[in-house]
């Protein structure tokens, strides 16, 4: 559905983007993540015509953007970072002005309504926009994106400056929209993407660093297979009875959790489920099997390494390897100074309920 | 054309929706009446043409006033991005933009006649200058209007556009005195051909002048085609 082929862009001297592909499905959402300052919003800046790349080429429906650029615009709904409204206007005219502009050919009375029903705003449609909060003004933003019923939506930082109750109702409507459109949104919240996004593509430093499903891309680009068990029991006998175990090559403690229960990182090897065995394990030495997960890359983790492991190519080699102790709550302090307001870990982090 | 349509009302409601054009018209209708009752009242004359003379300079100064947040407002409030990822042409944008200054310079300078029309329950005015004044004020001023816009998409700031505006304003308006200090013929003849105010001058008179009025329009449309590509280019930056 859209099409990118070795996008760059250069403002002067910097590289805003440097050679980025990637092609998205029709149907799908599909997340950009990034640090600010990444990329992200001049890529989709640029596949919705507002700027013009420097080299490679943008097809949307396999249409280019250099050629039927009209074309290419009435395919997209965009949803800028700032939303793009005229604050000396009420809703009403302002849709109104959107609905002539992008000359759609819906009936308009009813189009409206259906858009204004789907964003909530039905109680401010009267209302000059200049008046409205934040929260009114990003869903009037997301309401002037959904007018034509385009089937490709780019949304850029959607649920910024929106409270918690609206950013859960602006990602459920985004999952719905994503029934029958195609959705590109961008975030620095990784939980929000994580949520929302059956796909990943992250850019750090104008260049794609990874891109691959939710769910997998976590597991795949982790090198190794870790386990993080908690289990009550003495100490140096777990350790040392795990470490005998076929298809283990190591086994570290991580410290006494609660009173004699003990934390346990266990490597196991590639494409070995160890988790059976070692529940078999332990069972059979009545030692108390209280928690066990994977700790493959959490979004967060990944997120790091991969910003992370770009800048020291860079700067000189930071912190490397920071990830062992993904069981310890909070993010791992990285480089990058995003707003705090994101670090928070939310419901995804791994935590398994102890507190 | 629908867009051109689209944007122009857009504009035109701002205009009225803000105090800006209500005080752009309201003080130009303020200073017609004011010259108009010190020259006919107190001079106790008829001869319109020498108020409409001086109205015309006081246009010049208004119209500034309302081109200077035309293109200039949407780039700072970032609503071009809804202008240009919409489906609609750089020039459409431009000539809409252009339609609803002119608009407003418009409908001052047509509320204008009244003193000419109330001026006819009593005398008659030289029906031919007035009507010459008001053709040659809408074609100048649309001329500057046109600059007006151009000059406002070149920056974020509405006073930088105002103040240039009005300073190729007058530059133009006293581009007459240039030609006699200009030694090189070639060089007088460019100056004085570029004239708005020899070209304007006809239609004072109460003639009609086909190619001064193709000369206003030229510059217009040149400058709506400047905007254009200005929005373009801003593409590329």
């Amino acid at each position: 559905m859209v099409e990118v082929k070795n996008l760059t862009k250069r403002y002067g001297a910097s590289l805003a983007l440097d050679q980025v592909s990637f092609t998205i499905e029709e149907g799908s959402i599909v997340g950009f993540l990034g640090p600010n300052g990444a990329g992200k919003s001049t890529t989709m800046n640029i596949i919705t015509g507002y700027l013009s790349a420097t080299s490679g080429q943008v097809a949307v429906s396999g249409k280019s953007t250099l050629d039927e650029p009209n074309e290419v615009k009435r395919l997209i709904g965009y949803l800028p970072e700032q939303p793009p409204l005229y604050l000396d206007m009420t809703v009403k005219e302002y849709l109104d002005f959107m609905y002539e502009l992008k000359k759609v050919k819906l009936p308009r009375k009813q189009h409206l309504e259906e858009i204004c029903r789907l964003v909530r705003i039905e109680e401010v449609y009267n209302r000059l926009i200049g008046n409205l909060s934040k929260g009114y003004k990003q869903r009037v933003g997301i309401a002037q994106a959904l007018i034509g019923n385009p089937p490709v939506l780019i949304l850029d930082e959607p649920t910024v400056g929106l409270d918690p109750k609206q950013i859960i109702e602006i990602r459920t409507l985004i999952k719905a929209l994503g029934q029958n459109h195609t959705v590109i949104l961008s975030s620095h919240i990784l939980p929000e993407v994580q949520a929302v996004c059956e796909r990943i593509i992250v850019i750090n430093n104008g260049r794609l660093v990874a891109d691959g499903a939710t769910d997998t891309l976590a597991h795949d680009l982790s090198r190794d297979h870790r386990l993080v068990l908690r289990a009550e029991g003495p100490e140096t006998d777990m350790l040392s009875a795990i470490v005998q175990m076929d298809h283990v090559l190591e086994a570290t403690s991580l410290g006494e959790k609660e009173p004699g229960v003990f934390e346990i990182s266990v490597e196991a090897e590639q494409d070995y489920d160890l988790r059976r065995d070692l529940f078999a394990l332990l069972a059979e030495k009545n030692w108390p099997l209280l928690a066990l997960k994977n700790s493959d890359l959490t979004l967060e983790d990944l997120f790091l390494q991969l910003t992370s492991s770009d800048e020291s190519h860079a700067a000189g080699a930071e912190e490397g390897d920071e990830e062992t102790a993904p069981l310890e709550e909070g993010l791992p302090e990285g480089p990058e100074e995003d707003e705090e307001e994101d670090s928070q870990p939310e419901g995804d982090a791994p935590q398994d309920g102890q507190e | 054309m629908g867009n051109v349509k689209a944007i122009c009302k857009r504009e035109i409601r701002s205009y009225f929706n803000s105090p800006i054009g209500y005080v752009c018209v309201a003080a130009l209708l303020a200073l017609y009446g004011y010259y108009y009752y010190l020259v006919m009242r107190m001079g106790s004359s008829s001869y319109i043409s020498s108020v409409y003379g001086v109205m015309f300079s006081f246009s010049m100064m208004v119209i500034p006033i309302i081109t200077m947040r035309s293109m200039s407002d949407d780039q700072k409030n970032k609503t071009d991005q809804a202008l240009l990822t919409a489906p609609v042409g750089v020039t459409a944008i431009a000539l809409g933009k252009f339609l609803a200054s002119f608009f407003v310079f418009f409908v001052a300078s047509t509320l204008g006649l009244l003193p000419a029309a109330v001026l006819n329950f009593f005398a008659s005015p030289a029906w031919g200058e007035v009507m010459g004044n008001y053709l040659g004020t809408l074609l100048y001023g649309g001329a500057m209007v046109a600059i007006g816009v151009f000059i406002s998409s070149l920056t974020i700031s509405q006073i930088i556009a105002a103040i240039g505006t009005f300073a190729v304003s007058v530059f133009l308006m006293y581009i007459d005195m240039l030609t006699s200090s200009i030694s090189n013929a070639a060089l007088s003849k460019l100056v004085e051909w570029v004239s708005f105010n020899n070209r304007y001058n006809t239609f004072t008179q109460g003639m009609f002048s086909i190619s001064a009025a193709v000369f206003f329009l030229s510059v217009m449309a040149v400058f709506v085609f400047l905007t254009a590509r200005r929005l373009e280019s801003r593409r590329w930056s």
